[in-house]
Parts: C-alpha cells; structure tokens; sequence
C-alpha cells in the first residue's frame, strides 16, 4: 500500500546557529490509519505538520505526500489541514471564508453550495453572521476543522484540533476522527491531550527536543497495565532537564 | 487560474470592507469637493470687487475665471496623486501582511493553490482597489469641473490622473513586497524614504537638463546614473500646460507694463517643469513595475509560515 506520508531523516531549523528543531525524524503513514504525534511544548510536532502540509521547508531529509513534493500544490489536493490557533482573513464571513477555501480546492458551484452549508452546520457555525474578526478562539477552532474537511481529504492534518474546544466539541472532533477513519481517511493527529490521543490513535509517536523518542503501534508504546501519560511522562523527563521547582512563594506556606 | 481569481475576489471583499480604506476615500472626497465649491464661492466673491492691473485697468472677467479654472485643475491633480499615494500605502500595507501576520496563510497555503497564483490574485486585486478608489475621486473631480470648466486641460486631467495611479502603483508593490519581509509600518517609512529619494533625484536630474545646475561633468555622470536607478514617476504635459496658460493669461494682464521690465518668457518658465513622460520613462516604469512585481512573489515565495 502506498504511503500517504512518508518521512525520512527529516531535519530541520530556522537559523544557522539554532538548535535542530526536528532531527532525523522518520515514520509514515497509511490509508485509514491514525498517527499520533505526541511531544511536550516545542519538541517540533508542528514544524513536522507545517513541512508536511508544504508550509515550510525541510532542511534535511526526504518528505512525500501522497508521493510528491509537499511543495508542490497539486500533491496538497487532498491534504486538509487543521492548524494549531487557526486564523483566517478578518473581515470575511464564515460563509465567505469556505466559499473561499472551496474555490482553491477547485470545487465547482454546485458542490460548493451543497457542501458549505453542512460543514457549516456541523461546526455549529451555521447562523453565524459575523465577521471572523468578531470570533472566538473556540468558533476559529471549529472554523478551522470546518475548512480542512471541506475538499473530502484523503489526508486530515489535525494540529491540537481541541485545544480551544468545550468537551461537546471534543466529542464532535472524536467521531469525525472515528468516521474519517472508517472511511480510510489518514489522520495525522498532534495534541497534548493524552487520553484523547490514546482513545483514537492506531500509532503514535512521541518526540522531546525534535527527536523521536519512542514510535509504534499503541499496544507497543504503551504497556499493558500502564497509559499512554505514564510512558509520555517517563520518557520525556528522561530527555529533558528537569523543570524549575515551584515558586518559593508558593510553597513556603508559613512566610507572609 | 481558479486559485487566483478566488484570491483576487476574496481580497477585494476584504479590502471593500477595511475601514481605513474607507476612511481614506471619504476624506478623498470631501477634500477635492472643498476645493471645489471653496474656489467657486472665492471666484465668486472676487469676481464681484473691483481689481486693476498694473496700468490701472480692470482684468477681463473672462481671464479671471480661467484663472480659477486652472487654479482648480492645478490643486486637482495636486490632491489626487496625493490620495492616490495615501491609498497606495494603505493597501501596499495590509494586503498580504495581515494573511501572513494572523495566520491565515497558514490555512490558505496548505490549499493546492501556488505562491505564484496568491500573489498574482493579491497584485490583481490592489491594482483594481487602487483604481477604483482614485477612478471615483477623479470622477468627482471632473464632475467639478462643471463649476467651473476644465480650463481646456480636461484630456491633460485625465492622462495626469492615469499617471499619478502608475506612480502610485510602483509604491505600492514596494510596500507589499517589503511588508512580506518585515513589519508593514517599517515597510511603509522604507518605501516613503525611498520615494522622497527618488522623487529628489528625479528633480535634480530635470534641473540638470534644463542647464540650471551647471556643466559639471561628474555631478552629471552622477546625476544620471543615480537617476537610471530610481522609479521614474510617469507625467503628463498638464503641469506644463497649465502654467503655460496661466503665462499667457497674466502676460496680457500685465501688458501695460513699464517697459523694459524683464519678464521671463514662456520657455524660461516651462524648462523648469518636467514634461510628459517619454516612451523611455514608460518602458523603466512598466520595468520597474514588473521587478518589483517579481519581489512581491520572491518574497511571498520565501516567506515561511
């Protein structure tokens, strides 16, 4: 079976002087399966996700998606990607902002006025008539999803899809996974919400300082008696310093 | 092509709904109808004292109100390249610099649509805002004018206006490509700088070649290569034109004056105003229009999100 994705030694920094931000990363990725790409704050879930969907550009190593260049636009056809904070043009409408999205997709009218209005629906955004800036953080979020299921992808990029999310959307975004799934849609899922990951992910892999410290399929990551937060927690304290203690001010209860 | 014609319309929308555009254009407006209906109520009211000329003798009437009449089409043209430089850089600013600085690029480039076609939809779309804006000045401008008349200047007007929105184009790519690298208003004072730099060294140099600044041989090499080197801002003959009317029409005023008084003649005062561009200042503009065309996609193309 063709890979959708496929990562190979992927390098990666911004400047010269910096830091690796992802070093030497490899995995790949099937129809119909779901990936987790699990990582405490900047250990380079996104930048992984941003080269993936072309946005950046790899410094090493080799990446496909659905076997050509991320860079190239025709190989994005059928990548929908959720970004991490989503923001879309300002002063357009939902409604506008889809409409828009839809015609880069290359959708013609009809689909574009049968699909809009129930994407619209199912992220709840269906009445809204505001202007994006005028939204939440949450409304985004939904906007965001809303946007990248819109082109029927083969490949669903999903960077902390729920971070701003209340637990009734949470469950909307878990059964869309559910029934992405089924029906062999990829998802590549980043998110620090363990149990989330743990509930919907076939694989995952879990990445401190831009390396990947432990991959495979979920019942190989996480032992049996053991979840998925313990063996994160072990392994990420394992590569990285340990953090600050509490504030003295906090934990000297007896001072004023 | 279908990535770029949603672009285009969907900044237009964009752009349609942004305040300080707005803001702009009724300020715009209500400028160039103060003067408007200010010079007319001025004419009306000096029209009405009685003036003499140097020998004592009233002007014609006539003269007067052809007088106003190119006073009038003068602060036009004035006003407009100004408004039409204001909303340059307002849209040079904000066109692709918010879809880059809120993020929306990020959604918008995961699309299968190329950095080519974005940025051929953001060009296309600043261009026709641009024109629309100052169209709509310059036809309240000429609508004006039925106060007062166009001087005989109506077709200059018109290819002034054409010119002040080609000038006012190659700002406005500069804006976009340098705000596509840094921050808009760093963008904007960069390319203001450089304006005011180039418009100095396009004045030098037609000083140059009206002889007013010696023969100088290596301020005249300097002078030109400098010059090879900047935007050219395109013309129309109306500024010359204009005040070649206003020449004739106080030199017949002035008729009756001692003689012997050394006025200067038509050509002394029209070598000092640039005249209407050449097909070489057309052909280093529509170069310089397409280089920094290509530096707004250079930068959209490198720009990572």
């Amino acid at each position: 079976m063709t890979a959708v994705v496929s990562v190979e030694g992927l390098r990666k920094r911004y400047r010269r002087r910096d830091p690796w931000a992802v070093d030497r990363v490899s995995f790949a990725l099937e129809p119909g399966q779901a990936f987790g790409l699990l990582g405490p704050n900047g250990a380079g879930k996104s930048t992984v996700v941003k080269i993936i969907a072309g946005l950046l550009r790899p410094g090493e190593g080799r990446v496909q998606l659905f076997g050509s260049d991320p860079g190239n636009p025709a190989a994005r056809k059928d990548l929908g990607f959720a970004p991490e904070d989503p923001d879309f043009p300002k002063f357009l409408r939902a409604t506008e902002v889809l409409d828009y999205f839809a015609s880069l997709l290359g959708l013609d009218e009809d689909e574009r006025k049968r699909r809009i209005p129930e994407t619209l629906a199912f992220a709840g955004l269906d009445k809204e008539r505001r202007q994006i800036r005028q939204f939440s953080k949450g409304m985004k979020q939904r906007l965001g999803i809303a946007q990248a299921i819109l082109g029927r992808p083969k490949l669903l990029i999903l960077d902390e899809p729920t971070a701003d999310l209340d637990p009734l959307g949470r469950r909307d975004v878990r059964a869309l996974i559910d029934q992405l799934k089924v029906s062999g849609v990829a998802i590549l899922l980043n998110s620090h919400l363990l149990s989330e990951v743990e509930l919907v992910c076939d694989t995952v892999a879990i990445l401190a300082k831009g390396r990947v410290l432990k991959e495979g399929t979920m019942a190989e990551v996480v032992p049996e008696g053991r979840t998925l937060e313990d063996v994160f927690v072990e392994l990420v304290q394992a590569n990285t310093p340990p953090r600050d203690q509490l504030p003295s001010f906090i934990t000297d209860q007896d001072k004023p | 092509m279908n990535g770029t014609f949603a672009v285009a319309r969907y900044t237009l929308i964009e752009l349609s709904r942004r305040r300080i555009l707005l803001v702009f254009f009724i300020i715009g407006a209500i400028g160039i109808a103060l003067i408007g209906f200010g010079l007319k109520v001025f004419s009306g009211a000096f029209s009405s004292v009685v003036i003499s000329g140097p020998n004592g003798t009233a002007p014609d009437p006539a003269k007067l109100q052809r007088a106003f009449e190119l006073g009038f089409v003068n602060n036009l043209i004035d006003v407009l390249g100004f408004f039409a430089l204001l909303i340059a850089f307002a849209i040079g600013m904000t066109v692709i610099y918010h879809d880059l600085e809120s993020g929306a690029a990020v959604a918008i480039f995961s699309k299968p649509v190329s950095r080519a076609a974005f940025t051929l939809g953001k060009l296309a779309a600043a261009i026709v805002a641009m024109i629309a804006i100052v169209g709509v000045l310059s036809i309240e401008a000429r609508l004006l004018m039925l106060l007062f008349g166009t001087g005989g200047l109506g077709v200059a007007l018109w290819v002034e206006t054409v010119a002040q929105v080609a000038n006012a184009l190659t700002i406005m790519l500069l804006v976009m490509a340098l705000s596509t690298w840094m921050n808009n208003i760093v963008a904007a004072i960069v390319a203001f700088v450089y304006n005011a730099m180039a418009g100095f060294v396009v004045l030098l140099h037609s000083q140059l070649a009206a002889g007013y600044l010696g023969d100088n041989q290596v301020l005249k090499i300097g002078l030109n290569i400098a010059y090879w080197l900047v935007p050219h801002p395109l013309m129309s003959d109306a500024k010359r034109q204009i005040a070649l009317a206003q020449y004739d029409l106080f030199s017949s005023i002035n008729q009756g004056a001692p003689p012997g008084s050394k006025a200067p003649t038509a050509d002394q005062i029209v070598a000092g105003i640039p005249g209407a561009s050449g097909a070489g200042d057309i052909i280093w503009w529509v170069f310089v229009v397409c280089l920094f065309a290509g530096l707004v996609y250079y930068a959209v193309r490198r720009r990572q999100v």
